[in-house]
């Protein structure tokens, strides 16, 4: 019996402890100043611990019994502590006085859980015994989960699935203390059903996180994840290192906030800035929010339509307070209108006509991202162009995908529109491309709107002009038949990644 | 022992259960047979009993059959401005051959799926694509030419682009690609062999006519296992037989009658019912549905057409249903022999999602090489949105391996049930997950689908005799070509409308 005793207080001081190190880790990927947030937590852990051993004093009847119900709410509170900061995060403002609450109150329960073992056992073992073994395992068990939480748990399970183990260990030790303590317990049936309960609960909570955390193990982002979800239509990932958000749609990089201005002043300011009176204006892709946030800034627009196929994107950029922030709320312009449709039926049906046409969709990854650089796709897109109307077309790295972006201009240019290409340096992206098309002659815009951060009248020129290593190649126009286009990008990044 | 076993999975169920995890069995699958036709067939055939006409309908013409042919000849008529004529289809749905169907996810086909980009020949075919906007000014519009990627083949346990083995051959099976290549092309180059057929075909190829294509091949010393099975398979396919069954003369067409290279083939989400569906948009209002013909009389001055309760009095009649019904159907005609037809299944699957096994990216018209099927063909494939989730297969098997007399007894005497685990059985091969993946078969069986090129058919003097008939009564199905595709019958249909109207008093 023993040493069963002793193994059960080793179990609980690491499970402490791990739940301790998981408020830290999270709190230093979420805010950052991993500093401020470890000493800050552990401060209010040891603090709260001691409140725990103090308020000790004033419990006296049913020990065993508590014990078993102190396991159990660590098991529960701990064990949900990862995920629930995880969602906190993600969807309330909330979250560091969450985090903080539930530091104190896994703090108090630890704070608690020595002295009463020491009491429960204190009758059969000599009291100096006593708090020789139960301190010795104690800090053994401190010492097994330092360790095994950055070199095992952080790596192969994630902070979600590993807060959920460790609950399940609680449990354990809970459901284990109904059988060493059965003699101190009136109502052991009750607590054993109990514990399974919450093991249950534990257990699948440990089969869904799976889904939550798969995206943390692709070692693609080099950075902390603070939001991953598989929708239907696609994995969005973002992550954050310090000040810089970075989006992933299915592991490809959308934006860094860093830089993502560059992006998107350029993609939008070029063409927009060109057309005389724009009062309507379609994005087709974007459910970002950069590019309306561009487009908003001319006051004399009267409608965005934002078509996005991803209701979840649209929603957590409309949503998200870090996200919200960096699109400046353009998803609640009483001008813009979000339409969740598929693109390319939704601009074969639709009869309205733009002042100006933005598309930004995915890199043509595969056929079906590809029908969407198809002649068949920017004839029915140009079908919308009101007489003074232009539209820009995202077309990948001149530089790194070259035959790809001379290929989708050469796509524009079959579909029987002009073509004005140009390109911009994004550090995060390198050299991007865009293509302005139009049924009428475009002349670079004379003014530009205040307040850019990237785009001048005087820089305008530079862009439109390609050095040797970017210049047109000839290249096939893509089509829903052969789409060469697709082929061809795959070949372009094979070609860089070799 | 039993109990205990069914206690232990009693007990299994139910902590899975209290897990909050189900035991995942395969799904339902719904389902039934369409477009039967048989019963009227054989009222036919049986000389049944039919009512007395109650009322006479005069037409200068009346066609009767609405698949391509019939719909082709109505479309021509309507084209050169003649409205007196009448169309009428035994089924309730017009399109024969290219019937389609249609759910929340999509049209899909029942039987024709495509159409080989026509050559310069197929002047009619190409007069239609032109006024349906599918050819503008010399360009095939893209939406209509097959997406890519079209074809693939399952083979060695894996799957290639294209439907033509293209991996583990031998040194011996490339040379016989390549001699067979240069045959082809060669007889190409004569330019007798055409679409429409009758443009070109010659008495110097009647030769070709005597041998099976099997023969054919052997006598060319191409005896390969991989070039047979090809062979084999697009005899099958467009012909509903075996190379033993079919003429070395429509072995050698299939091939030689189009350019090599030619990007395509045009197609749409319910196959070729988007043509029928136009077609139908122009001379729907000609057409009668539910109008079995049971009784044609030739008079000196007339046609005496009875279906239902009238008697339809016509000038002319273009008889554009299969030919093998003629005979039962047309007073004092003598039977046929030389028209065989191939009895075929086709059977489509809704899924509700892409079997994990799919394998590469969603493709047309996906052939496994160890079936005797001929694969499944994705209704979602033209579909113009980048996200699919739920989608119809149509799956085409022609019964080509016994004699067709046979297959018909099979097709009409094995349930729903049995076909339905024939085709689950046979994507097994390659999907086996496909059970996790249906929710609905729908099965539809034809005895008589297409014309069979056999041995003869295309020489066949009483073919010739049928496709040229003077009189009366015209003849315009497909099979007057010995083999059933789209451009034949719209040939043929637009062929007895000129003869009509050269003759028909307007």
């Amino acid at each position: 019996m023993g040493i069963l005793l002793f193994i059960t207080v080793l179990l609980i001081a690491a499970c402490g402890l791990i739940y301790e190190l998981i408020a830290g880790t999270l709190a230093s990927y979420l805010l950052g100043d991993s500093v401020l947030q470890f000493s800050t937590i552990i401060g209010c852990y040891l603090f709260a611990m001691g409140i725990g051993s103090a308020l000790s004093r004033y419990l006296d009847r049913g020990l065993a019994y508590r014990f078993v119900w102190i396991e159990l709410l660590l098991g529960v509170i701990g064990g949900f502590s990862s995920a629930l900061l995880f969602l906190a995060f993600a969807y309330t403002q909330g979250f560091q006085l969450l985090m903080y609450a539930l530091v104190v109150v896994i703090g108090v329960l630890v704070g608690l859980e020595i002295p009463l073992l020491m009491r429960i056992v204190r009758d059969r073992y000599q009291f100096r015994d006593v708090v020789a073994h139960v301190l010795t395992f104690d800090y053994l068990g401190a010492l097994g989960a330092s360790l095994l939480f950055p070199i095992l748990l952080v790596p192969y399970l994630g902070l979600v699935r590993s807060a959920m183990l460790f609950g399940i260990v609680n449990v354990a030790v809970a459901l284990w203390g109904t059988f060493l303590f059965a003699s101190q317990i009136a109502s052991v049936r009750a607590l054993r059903i109990m514990c399974v309960v919450v093991l249950c609960g534990l257990g699948i909570g440990l089969a869904e996180a799976k889904r939550i955390t798969v995206a943390a193990e692709d070692n693609i982002y080099a950075d902390e994840i603070i939001f991953a979800r598989d929708t239907r239509y696609q994995q969005i990932v973002l992550t954050r290192f310090k000040d810089d958000i970075r989006l992933f749609l299915s592991s490809h990089l959308q934006f860094s906030s860093r830089d993502e201005y560059r992006y998107h002043e350029a993609l939008v300011h070029p063409g927009l800035s060109a057309v005389p009176a724009p009062r309507r204006v379609l994005v087709l892709g974007g459910g970002d929010g950069l590019a309306v946030r561009e487009i908003l800034k001319y006051p004399q627009i009267e409608s965005v339509t934002l078509v996005d196929l991803d209701p979840e994107m649209t929603h957590l950029f409309s949503t998200h307070p870090m996200l919200t922030a960096l699109n400046q709320k353009s998803f609640s312009s009483p001008k813009v209108h979000i339409l969740n449709a598929d693109a390319f039926p939704w601009v074969d049906s639709n009869t309205d006509s733009f002042d100006f046409i933005v598309i930004d969709f995915p890199d043509p990854t595969n056929y079906s991202l590809g029908k969407l650089y198809t002649t068949a796709f920017y004839k029915a897109a140009a079908r919308h162009l009101s007489a003074q109307g232009l539209m820009v077309v995202q077309s990948t790295s001149p530089m790194f995908a070259r035959d790809s972006y001379w290929c989708i201009a050469q796509t524009l240019k079959q579909a029987g529109l002009e073509t004005h290409p140009y390109h911009v340096y994004v550090p995060s992206f390198g050299e991007w491309g865009f293509v302005i098309a139009s049924y009428r002659e475009y002349q670079l815009p004379t003014t530009v709107p205040k307040g850019l951060r990237f785009l001048s009248v005087a820089g305008l020129p530079a862009l439109f002009q390609f050095p040797p290593d970017m210049s047109p190649l000839p290249m096939p126009p893509n089509r829903l038949n052969d789409q060469v286009l697709v082929r061809a990008y795959d070949q372009d990044w094979k070609d860089i990644s070799h | 022992m039993k109990l205990r076993t069914s206690r232990r999975k009693f007990l299994w169920s139910a902590s899975a259960a209290l897990v909050g995890l189900s035991i995942k069995g395969d799904r339902p699958i719904a389902g039934s047979f369409v477009n039967d036709s048989f019963q009227m067939g054989h009222q036919l055939r049986d000389r049944s009993k039919f009512p007395q006409p109650k009322q006479i309908v005069k037409r200068a013409v009346v066609i009767v059959g609405g698949g391509i042919a019939g719909l082709s000849a109505a479309w021509r008529l309507h084209k050169l401005g003649f409205t007196d004529f009448i169309l009428l289809e035994m089924n309730d749905q017009p399109g024969g051959n290219s019937r389609w169907g249609e759910n929340e996810i999509t049209a899909y086909p029942w039987a024709a799926h495509y159409v080989p980009v026509p050559g310069p020949k197929a002047v009619y075919v190409r007069e239609l694509f032109e006024e349906l906007g599918v050819l503008n000014n010399g360009q095939w519009e893209e939406r209509y030419l097959c997406f890519t990627p079209q074809e693939r083949l399952f083979l060695y346990g894996k799957w290639q682009d294209g439907i033509e083995p293209a991996i583990g051959l031998t040194a011996s099976d490339r040379d016989q690609f390549r001699r067979l290549e240069d045959q082809i092309q060669a007889f190409r180059a004569t330019g007798k062999f055409t679409v429409p057929m009758e443009l070109g075909i010659s008495l110097s190829t009647a030769n070709l006519d005597q041998i099976s294509f099997r023969e054919w091949l052997h006598s060319q010393q191409m005896d390969s296992r991989i070039l047979n099975w090809y062979m084999n398979y697009c005899c099958r396919d467009d012909y509903g037989a075996t190379t033993g069954d079919t003429s070395a003369w429509a072995g050698i067409q299939y091939f030689a009658s189009r350019e090599p290279e030619e990007k395509g083939p045009l197609t749409w989400p319910e196959g070729n019912g988007w043509i029928v569906r136009r077609l139908l948009e122009r001379v729907g209002s000609f057409v009668h549905t539910n109008q079995m013909v049971y009784r044609i009389s030739q008079r000196e001055k007339r046609v005496s057409i009875l279906a239902g309760d009238t008697e339809y009095q016509a000038e002319f009649l273009i008889f554009a249903a299969p030919s093998f019904l003629a005979p039962y159907l047309i007073e004092g005609m003598a039977p046929l022999h030389d028209f065989e037809y191939s009895p075929w299944l086709t059977a489509n699957l809704t899924l509700e999602h892409f079997p994990d096994s799919y394998g590469g990216d969603p493709t047309w018209d996906n052939v496994l090489m160890e079936s005797p099927t001929l694969g499944y063909v994705d209704a979602t494939h033209q579909s113009l949105r980048s996200h699919v989730e739920r989608t119809v297969w149509t799956f085409y098997w022609a019964l080509a391996e016994a004699p067709p007399s046979e297959n018909r007894h099979l097709l009409l005497n094995k349930d729903w049930n049995y076909w339905k685990e024939a085709v689950l059985d046979d994507l097994e091969r390659v999907h086996p997950d496909i059970r996790k993946c249906v929710s609905r078969i729908d099965i539809m069986r034809m005895g008589h689908a297409m014309a069979r090129p056999k041995v003869g058919a295309i020489f066949s003097a009483e073919r010739r005799n049928l496709a040229q008939a003077q009189g009366r009564i015209l003849f315009a199905n497909s099979d007057l070509s010995g083999f059933s595709i789209f451009e034949e019958a719209q040939y043929r249909g637009v062929n007895a409308a000129d003869r009509v109207l050269g003759q028909v008093a307007r």
